[in-house]
């Protein structure tokens, strides 16, 4: 051990190049977004101006961000849901080991290496009102008709986005809630067995409450993911028709870079930001999650 | 309560035999305890008997149906694990509560068998706490409450003791008798320990590399055992063992070997010339002035109640236990004698017991 400044008791050297990143790649961002939202910029002049606290006003009393956030808790909701119950169940289904599991577990990971925008086109085609497939196979069990395609009714676009979220994003939660599963002691299922519980109250009374934190720490992963996403809607839908797609990430994105309100547009990240910290750190204490 | 059979029953693990054509009757109410060194089958034969693993040949009938294909959890049996396999998320009460839970029984039913259960094994205070908050033995007890308050056919304990003090293991071992002694449920219990085997059982299953060598109740096992393994594996110390010969002249048989030479009873004369092992029980060598072999006292060990006396005859030893007033520092020779009627002799090359032809000791 060396005596002097690089000694092993004074860690402040040893910390310094990540606090240095952290200063300028995350901490100087948000406080130049917190000083941005009390400015607007004017396009006329080509400068920011201090407008003090209307920026705020202005998000309070709009009502496209107030339905933006409506569509984002209910994308959020849905989504998440969807991928925990399935997640599980597919993790269930492959936590054993016969000869292929493994081989089905790997193929999980395909799903996680399409970047989002692409796998946003793909379903752009799955469910093309003229030749996608999913819209055909809808049609043929009399779901759907030509009338109303998915993406481009306001009632089912919605539904059309969280399709490629689902079928991109359950895969990684099977993949978590797989090395769970796969780590729990096999004694105390032996000992259920025993004791007469059928697969059900197993599932119920011991695999869920030892799988508490995974699944608590994967909703939370997830959580955050959903809640920010942009590429999905910005590549199938646009936000469209009308608005009824409109996320709070691309209605930031829309303020920010298409109608130049450099003000408004942190405004609204910084309230997505806020969201996601009360929500998150709401769900770590009644999750108890501990790290 | 029920019967168990074994009908030549095998196991595989992959093309590895671990037991072989085992038959065995297990009457109803009976505490069997089946014994063995580790690897010996004994716990592979419990965890088939509860159905957690498959069987790869033969049949085990429980009241005289057959069960191979029956799930763990249409068979009704209760078994205690070696390292407990307490419900990790669940309260010792819920712990306790879960079997009488999942059988549908009524809140009030339910309470009052895991307070009854609780009370028998002093854990009334303990009954909200997590396994991850008791102890070692707390633990033990909870996984006996969670076996008690089933109204199973069969109990099986896999090694229950074996991670417990020898204070709390003594204790526990009159518990589990007592409880079986109260409930009289058939009882198959697995454990490599020849004291719990020998203080527990109605009757032992001695097995060895998969397969039974003895079945008798203790005292068969101890003082007639089947083969010069079973000797060895039962009592403490361990038995006394010479390699030697029976020589026959006349109406003199002797046990001889280059160290020493032990009379034998006259039944043996018939196998005189037969290279074998011969067997003195520690407790049976008696020291006395009249003693017709000398051995020089190497050690003497206190064990507390006796003595343990190393005596070293010729270069081979032998361990007497002798009250603890006996007198003697190493270096010392003493006489002792073996009463020619306690002296247990197995074929050398089998290693199975020679009985005499006149007492069928």
């Amino acid at each position: 051990m060396r005596v002097g400044v690089l000694s092993w008791d004074r860690p402040w050297i040893w910390l310094l190049p990540l606090t240095a990143m952290l200063v300028a790649f995350t901490i100087m961002p948000l406080l130049y977004n917190i000083w941005l939202s009390f400015h607007e910029y004017h396009t006329f002049s080509r400068e920011l101006r201090w407008v003090g606290g209307a920026n705020w006003a202005q998000l309070v009393a709009d009502a496209r961000m107030w339905e933006a956030l409506g569509i984002t808790l209910f994308y959020f909701a849905v989504t998440l849901t969807v991928q925990v119950i399935l997640g599980m169940a597919i993790a269930l289904l492959l936590d054993d080991d016969e000869i292929g599991f493994g081989f089905l577990r790997t193929l999980l990971t395909l799903t996680l290496v399409v970047p989002p925008a692409i796998a946003g086109m793909m379903f752009l085609l799955i469910e093309d009102p003229e030749f996608g497939v999913l819209t055909y196979v809808l049609e043929q069990l009399g779901l759907l008709d030509k009338t109303t395609p998915i993406l481009a009714t306001a009632s089912t676009a919605i539904w059309g986005v969280m399709l490629v979220d689902i079928w991109q994003w359950t895969p990684f939660m099977v993949l978590i809630f797989l090395a769970g599963l796969r780590s729990l002691p096999p004694e105390p299922y032996e000992a259920a067995m025993l004791d007469g519980a059928s697969a059900f109250t197993v599932f119920r009374r011991i695999t869920l409450p030892l799988m508490q934190k995974v699944i608590a720490v994967a909703v939370l992963i997830r959580g955050i993911d959903i809640f920010r996403m942009f590429d999905y809607v910005f590549v199938m839908t646009s936000g469209g028709p009308g608005t009824s797609t409109y996320t709070l990430s691309l209605y930031s994105w829309q303020q920010t870079f298409s109608f130049i309100k450099w003000g408004y547009g942190a405004t609204l990240s910084l309230f997505t930001l806020l969201i996601i910290l009360i929500v998150a750190n709401l769900f770590i204490w009644v999750a108890k999650v501990r790290w | 309560m029920a019967n168990v059979e074994y009908r030549s029953v095998g196991k595989n693990f992959g093309t590895v035999r671990v037991l072989n054509e085992l038959s065995l009757d297990i009457g109803e109410g009976e505490f069997v305890v089946l014994l063995g060194s580790s690897g010996c089958g004994k716990s592979t034969l419990l965890r088939m008997t509860a159905g957690l693993e498959t069987i790869s040949s033969g049949e085990i009938a429980i009241d005289g149906k057959v069960v191979n294909g029956v799930h763990p959890r249409d068979r009704n049996i209760a078994m205690v694990f070696q390292n407990y396999a307490l419900y990790p998320t669940m309260k010792v009460r819920e712990n306790i509560a879960f079997s009488l839970e999942v059988a549908g029984k009524s809140r009030d039913e339910v309470n009052a068998k895991v307070e009854e259960a609780a009370r028998v094994l002093s854990l009334t205070d303990y009954l909200d706490r997590k396994p991850s908050e008791l102890s070692g033995g707390q633990r033990q007890r909870v996984a006996m409450g969670r076996a008690m308050v089933r109204d199973a056919k069969v109990f099986l304990f896999d090694e229950p003791l074996s991670n417990l003090d020898a204070k709390l293991r003594a204790h526990m071992r009159v518990e589990i008798r007592q409880l079986h002694d109260r409930l009289k449920a058939t009882t198959i219990y697995v454990t490599h320990d020849q004291i719990e085997a020998m203080t527990m059982a109605d009757k032992i299953v001695l097995m060895q590399g998969g397969g039974i060598v003895q079945v008798g109740t203790p005292d068969d096992l101890y003082d007639r055992p089947a083969t010069r393994y079973v000797a060895e594996f039962i009592g403490s110390p361990q038995i006394n063992c010479q390699e030697g010969e029976i020589v026959s002249d006349g109406a003199d048989v002797h046990f001889k070997n280059s160290e020493v030479s032990l009379p034998l009873p006259a039944g043996y004369a018939a196998h005189g010339g037969t290279k074998v092992t011969c067997g003195i029980r520690p407790n049976d060598v008696q020291l006395s002035e009249e003693g017709a072999i000398v051995g020089r006292l190497k050690i003497a060990e206190k064990t507390g109640a006796d003595k343990q006396m190393h005596l070293d005859v010729n270069g081979s030893e032998f361990v007497a236990v002798t009250p603890r007033s006996t007198e003697g520092v190493p270096g010392d020779d003493m006489r002792f004698a073996v009463d020619p009627g306690k002296v247990h002799i197995f074929d050398q090359s089998s290693g199975h017991r020679i009985t005499t032809t006149l007492s069928g000791a």
